[in-house]
């Protein structure tokens, strides 16, 4: 087990910058997932930690030992591969014990490991196959086995379940949680999925365009997100995301908004006030949402009128996209809950639950 | 008479296509009766093609078993295995093992250095690697003619000539070129993963070249290799000019003791010596043809 830490690292290829000015670091025995959409420097920061890519700045330590020109085969870790990169003309036997026969482990030895780990990854019945005759979770399976087998300093897992349908993934996603409680190894996982993300990870990286966008626990992040980015990218349905107007022209702020004006308690008025915001952008999550009957205003609540255009019924809740002036709003709400499209309808929220963001640098302000 | 009118993407067409197109089942039947014509005279045109091809070795067949054989095509009167009886006793066997040992060590030598230098090249950030390319390219086409007079030089300089192994030396490096882009291409479809997930299992670039990828080109290494035994076989000015030595005549130089100085030809003898110079080769063909056709086979390794 080792802690990884990455500091000022830099990696372009040619005139493109693949990951810039990057700063992290992994604890002992945490498992971290980097999340992104394509192209954000994901797997290059990744690729980086196995040796695959050399950065073009800043140190890359693990275990406490600068690694940035130690080649991958000499950096004791083990990787889980996208596409499993098993290899196929050796039986899955001869692939798990790739690695153990590579640093000249006894036969005997090697017997016993692959069978343990074989047993604890339900594949002893595979051990005689080559790769072409598994099924897709198998392979994931004897690539994970292979990795486990070195007892490495750390585990990187390059979207290992991208290729698996959604019912292996589900189930995979548990299987990789329990071994990661049972080997408490350094785990660093890169994957796009947010739900793999929110699952798993002890911490979660999120990244875009090569840079970090914030390094939080799974429940911060969605709670409590740096911008307007980790807002958009971290939950499913997606958080309401609209500009707003400050005012402070009258007797009490408020932000005009989604056709109407929408007061703000004085606490959230004196933060604005002081990041001399003129436009900022509002998030408010689905489930922060309230449909009912037109009622009265309280300072810091809104309530708008809207139209209903889709349902989306999903058993367990129902999501209800209103669409109220220029922008469409979803709201989650509990199954049945008696709503027709192209009704008219009312909806609150209380702005004290929302995540308001400065309009021009798209950080949090409140 | 013809009328042009405008088709939707604003094309002009003549009346004909739109006749053409519009017209159900004529056009089809046409095409169908242009179908049934022309397969016959392509059928005779390549039936003329391939007796035109067949015919030498038909010749050389026949004229195998014939004592009396000439350049004219006949069926061999008497039956005889004597033009066989005689090429053997006349060394065609010890001339046949020189081809196999110069065609042989060319083969694993060439092919050897070929798979290295082709994974480097494939795989591997070098500098100039696109100059390097290019000039490996451009050796491909040099001719053996150019080149023979320096080596004959460097030989003499060196004490290499009349040496069967000097010389299969040379003919492993007329291969090489061709072998290295041949196999920088098979390296080169080999997936990347399957190297980085051996790299970081601990294998060093020798082991994942011997455990990994050599394994999984094994068809195009038999393809390099073939091509090089071919070649080498067949090789008549590199050996004749580079080891004069008697016992080490090779096949292909071997077959010119049956054409004399003043024009004479032992047909017969010719036609066995060549029969049996061409044994090897097919039994080769034969044993590889399976590998061949396999192709490769990645399956199971990466999804995609």
């Amino acid at each position: 087990m080792a802690k990884i830490a990455l500091r000022r690292v830099t990696k372009s290829f040619g005139s493109k910058v693949a990951v810039d000015d990057l700063n992290l670091e992994i604890e002992d025995g945490e498992f971290v997932i980097v999340v992104g959409p394509s192209g954000c420097g994901k797997t290059t920061t990744l690729r980086m930690i196995a040796g695959f890519e050399t950065p073009n700045m800043g140190t890359l330590h693990i275990g406490g030992t600068l690694m940035n020109h130690v080649p991958p085969k000499d950096r004791n870790l083990a990787m889980v591969f996208q596409n499993y990169a098993l290899f196929p003309h050796m039986s899955v036997e001869r692939n798990l014990s790739f690695g153990l026969r590579i640093r000249h482990t006894s036969k005997k030895d090697i017997n016993t490991q692959v069978h343990e780990i074989a047993e604890m990854l339900s594949i002893d019945g595979l051990l005689d196959r080559k790769p072409s005759q598994l099924s897709g979770g198998e392979r994931q399976r004897v690539a994970l086995g292979r990795a486990l087998l070195r007892k490495p300093q750390a585990f990187l897992l390059d979207e290992p379940l991208s290729n698996l349908d959604a019912a292996l993934r589900t189930q995979m996603r548990f299987e990789l949680k329990r071994i990661h409680t049972q080997f408490p190894v350094t785990t660093v996982y890169v994957t796009h999925d947010q739900v793999e993300a929110m699952t798993m990870a002890d911490r979660i990286v999120l990244m875009n365009k090569g840079e970090i966008q914030q390094v939080a626990r799974p429940e911060t992040l969605y709670a409590d997100p740096a911008n307007v980015f980790a807002a958009g990218f971290i939950g499913s349905p997606k958080i309401n995301l609209f500009s707003a107007q400050v005012d402070h022209s009258g007797g009490q702020s408020v932000l005009h908004c989604l056709a109407t004006a929408i007061p703000v308690t004085t606490e959230i008025a004196d933060r604005l006030r002081s990041a001399h915001s003129e436009t900022v952008t509002i998030g408010i999550r689905p489930e922060e949402i309230v449909l009912r009957s037109p009622m009265d205003h309280n300072p810091g609540q809104a309530d708008i009128s809207g139209i209903v255009e889709v349902i989306e019924p999903l058993g367990a809740e129902t999501h209800i996209a209103v669409r109220v002036g220029n922008e469409t709003l979803t709201c989650r709400t509990p199954p049945r809950s008696g709503f027709e499209v192209g009704s008219a309808i009312n909806l609150c929220f209380d702005v004290a639950q929302a995540t308001i963001f400065d309009g021009t640098s798209g950080l949090r302000l409140c | 008479m013809t009328y042009q009118a405008r088709s939707l993407k604003g094309d002009e067409v003549s009346a004909d296509q739109l006749a053409a197109s519009t017209s159900d089942s004529s056009a089809p039947a046409v095409i169908q009766k242009r179908r049934s014509l022309s397969r016959p005279v392509l059928t005779l045109l390549m039936v003329i093609i391939g007796v035109v091809f067949l015919l030498p070795l038909l010749w050389l067949i026949l004229a195998s078993f014939n004592p009396g054989a000439d350049d004219t095509l006949a069926l061999p009167h008497p039956f005889s295995l004597t033009n066989y009886h005689l090429v053997i006793h006349a060394g065609a066997g010890a001339a046949i093992m020189n081809s196999l040992y110069l065609a042989g060590v060319s083969t694993i030598i060439a092919t050897a250095v070929s798979t290295m230098a082709g994974f480097m090249l494939a795989r591997r950030k070098i500098r100039f690697k696109g100059l390097i390319l290019i000039l490996v390219l451009f050796l491909t086409g040099l001719p053996v003619t150019l080149l023979l007079i320096p080596t004959y030089q460097i030989f003499v300089d060196l004490g290499w000539l009349n040496s069967k192994f000097y010389t299969s030396l040379v003919l492993a490096s007329m291969s090489v070129p061709f072998s290295i882009w041949l196999l920088k291409n098979f390296i080169g479809q080999v997936p990347g993963e399957f190297e980085e997930a051996a790299a970081i299992e601990g294998a060093s670039e020798i082991s994942i070249l011997f455990r990994i990828v050599i394994p999984l080109i094994i068809p195009g290494i038999l393809v390099s290799a073939i091509l090089t035994f071919i070649n080498s076989w067949g090789s008549f000015l590199i050996p004749l000019v580079l080891d004069a030595n008697p016992s080490d005549t090779p096949g292909a130089v071997g077959i010119y003791q049956f054409m004399s100085a003043n024009g004479q030809v032992q047909f017969g003898q010719l036609a066995a010596y060549s029969v049996l110079f061409s044994v090897p080769v097919i039994i080769l063909y034969l044993i590889s043809s399976r590998w061949l056709s396999g192709g490769f086979s990645f399956a199971g390794g990466v999804k995609g």
